[in-house]
């Protein structure tokens, strides 16, 4: 009887979401253009041979590793600074935290939006009060060196709060007594911060981090909203990269190996963040 | 005489310094606070400003001075006009969850009951599937659901959520089963009662809340889905999220107005479920990434 409450949801994640990876991995090792090839043909690694010489894959891994590296970092800075600021006894503290958080829930297409409408040189503020200011004239998202900064933005203002979070919970983990003994000995300061609460929130730290980079790395929606890739190819993340082998050129065995190798990457990194969380799990 | 006097010098200037320093982090405080709110704010209040803009004033330098028009809200209630995406979000969003719960609950409560080997590795395999990338699914999925002609169909979209969805339900679910004395569960079966009927008449009452965050948050995960409506659906079945790509897809004819409209429309049913959800909120965000 528990079987046959188990095996339908079972079978379910199997059919739409075990198998379509798996042969997503299968694909790979074939050509197939869903526009004019009938069937499939078994072409062994010749889609990872064609992934090493071609022009545009590095150059996407190296901007998706730009783009994931910069707000990684940004949103660590920025969010441990909104912890540090929430965990200040303030007034409406649930109410000013529970307001931070919203962008966190928002669609994504929503925040793509929200940024392309203030970046954008017709309606939106950013241009003309930058213009105001007699500051250079830039249209943001459509600009090679300016269109991945637009991206940065809108992805640190979605993001932020989740690590500010994040982190804030393990801030009120601290016992308050070793703070108190910490002060007794005449800490205080930037020295209780850095011997005393740091290492208490390192491992959330680690995380933090780690949830966020793999995160960062599949980002998709916000680019295809924002800048659609481009100008040229300025922001192809390795999703978008994908993304258009498969349904913009429909070479759907060459799109399929560049998964694979995306996904072992993220292996990789997801083994880090695994030793991180039983760090945690331990602490 | 004077040595009091200017005893009494050094402490109010004492006094004072600590009061200046108190107002100094009182005033830091404040301008964090104030610098957050803004923060968050500023860009939504710009959506909903575009939203309610009358279209001739839409170009040329941004103004708040203009009468606000409601008619593209009056529009999102006709299905010829925004409608339509917005009721496919509902529709597909809504039974995607239902399917998702009714499934991924039952093996919930399968999972916390059942003791066999490499039980916790079938769970890990499961919540793993939620971990996936999404361009990783995407090209069999496209595949699949053309050779059931169901490219462009609400229908399309359901079968998928659900299938996303399940692993979540089921983590959230699990945590939550445990909390309940299993004894209960137990003695109702040996009294003769059938799994179904327990299922129902006991474990359900008690699992409410842990069924309603776990719903409410697969409601939010499908609302806020793109790239699969995206490549699946065109004209009847594309969500409100789809819609949005389309207004702004011709970047020389950018329709503002209904782009805005349908932005501030997705956007108010996931802040009103966040207000409910708060306890869960991080936990469910991050599921299958973070335990516990």
């Amino acid at each position: 009887m528990l079987l046959i409450f188990l095996l339908p949801a079972l079978l379910y994640v199997t059919v739409w979401r075990i198998v379509p990876a798996l042969y997503t991995a299968y694909l790979s090792f074939t050509a197939y253009n869903l526009a004019y090839d009938p069937s499939l043909d078994w072409v062994g690694f010749a889609n990872y041979a064609r992934l090493a010489q071609e022009s545009g894959f590095l150059p996407s891994f190296t901007v998706t590793m730009e783009f994931t590296i910069i707000v990684t970092v940004a949103e660590l800075g920025l969010g441990l600074s909104a912890a540090l600021l929430f965990n200040r006894g303030m007034p409406m503290r649930n109410l000013v935290l529970g307001i931070f958080l919203i962008p966190i829930v928002l669609p994504p297409v929503v925040v793509g939006t929200i940024w392309y409408i203030l970046f954008n040189q017709f309606v939106g503020p950013i241009p003309y009060l930058l213009q105001l200011a007699h500051g250079p004239y830039v249209p943001w998202l459509t600009t090679p060196g300016t269109a991945l900064f637009g991206l940065v933005i809108s992805d640190i203002w979605e993001w932020t709060p989740l690590m500010a979070l994040l982190l804030l919970s393990a801030l009120q983990a601290i016992p308050n007594d070793m703070l108190e003994a910490a002060m007794v000995d005449g800490a205080s300061g930037f020295k209780l911060f850095r011997f005393i609460t740091l290492p208490q929130i390192a491992a959330m730290m680690a995380v933090a981090v780690g949830l966020r980079f793999m995160d960062a790395f599949r980002e998709l929606d916000k680019v295809i909203i924002m800048t659609g890739g481009g100008p040229g190819t300025a922001t192809d993340f390795l999703s978008m990269h994908i993304y258009r082998a498969a349904f913009k050129f429909f070479t759907l065995g060459y799109a399929a190996a560049i998964v694979v190798t995306a996904l072992a990457f993220l292996g990789v990194i997801y083994g880090f963040y695994f030793r991180a969380l039983r760090g945690l799990a331990t602490a | 005489m004077s040595a009091v006097a200017a005893n009494k010098a050094t402490t109010a200037s004492r006094r004072s310094r600590i009061r200046w320093k108190a107002r100094a982090r009182g005033a830091g405080l404040a301008a964090g606070v104030i610098a957050v709110l803004l923060w968050t704010l500023l860009p939504l209040f710009y959506l909903v400003v575009v939203s309610v803009k009358p279209e001739d004033m839409m170009l040329g330098p941004p103004s708040l001075a203009f009468h606000p028009t409601l008619a593209r809200y009056q529009e999102l209630l006709q299905w010829d006009q925004l409608g339509q995406p917005m009721w496919n979000s509902v529709a597909s969003s809504g039974l995607g969850t239902l399917g998702a719960v009714i499934l991924g609950g039952m093996a919930a409560l399968a999972f916390t009951l059942m003791n066999f080997r490499g039980k916790s590795a079938l769970f890990f395999v499961v919540l793993l599937t939620r971990m996936f990338p999404a361009v990783t699914t995407v090209i069999p999925i496209y595949l699949i659901v053309r050779m059931l002609g169901l490219l462009d169909s609400v229908t399309a979209l359901v079968l998928l959520f659900i299938g996303f969805q399940i692993p979540l339900v089921m983590w959230i679910l699990s945590t939550y089963l445990q909390t309940l004395p299993k004894e209960l569960v137990e003695a109702a079966s040996l009294d003769g009662a059938s799994l179904p009927v327990i299922a129902v008449r006991i474990i359900l009452p008690l699992a409410a809340p842990g069924l309603l965050s776990a719903a409410i948050l697969s409601f939010i995960f499908n609302w806020n889905e793109f790239l699969f409506p995206l490549v699946l659906t065109s004209f009847d079945a594309k969500t409100g999220a789809v819609a949005m790509m389309n207004y702004l897809e011709s970047e020389k004819n950018v329709l503002w107005g209904p782009l805005s409209t349908v932005g501030v429309a997705m956007t108010i049913p996931v802040v009103l479920f966040m207000v409910l959800l708060r306890r869960h909120l991080v936990r469910g965000l991050t599921a299958g990434m973070l335990k516990g």
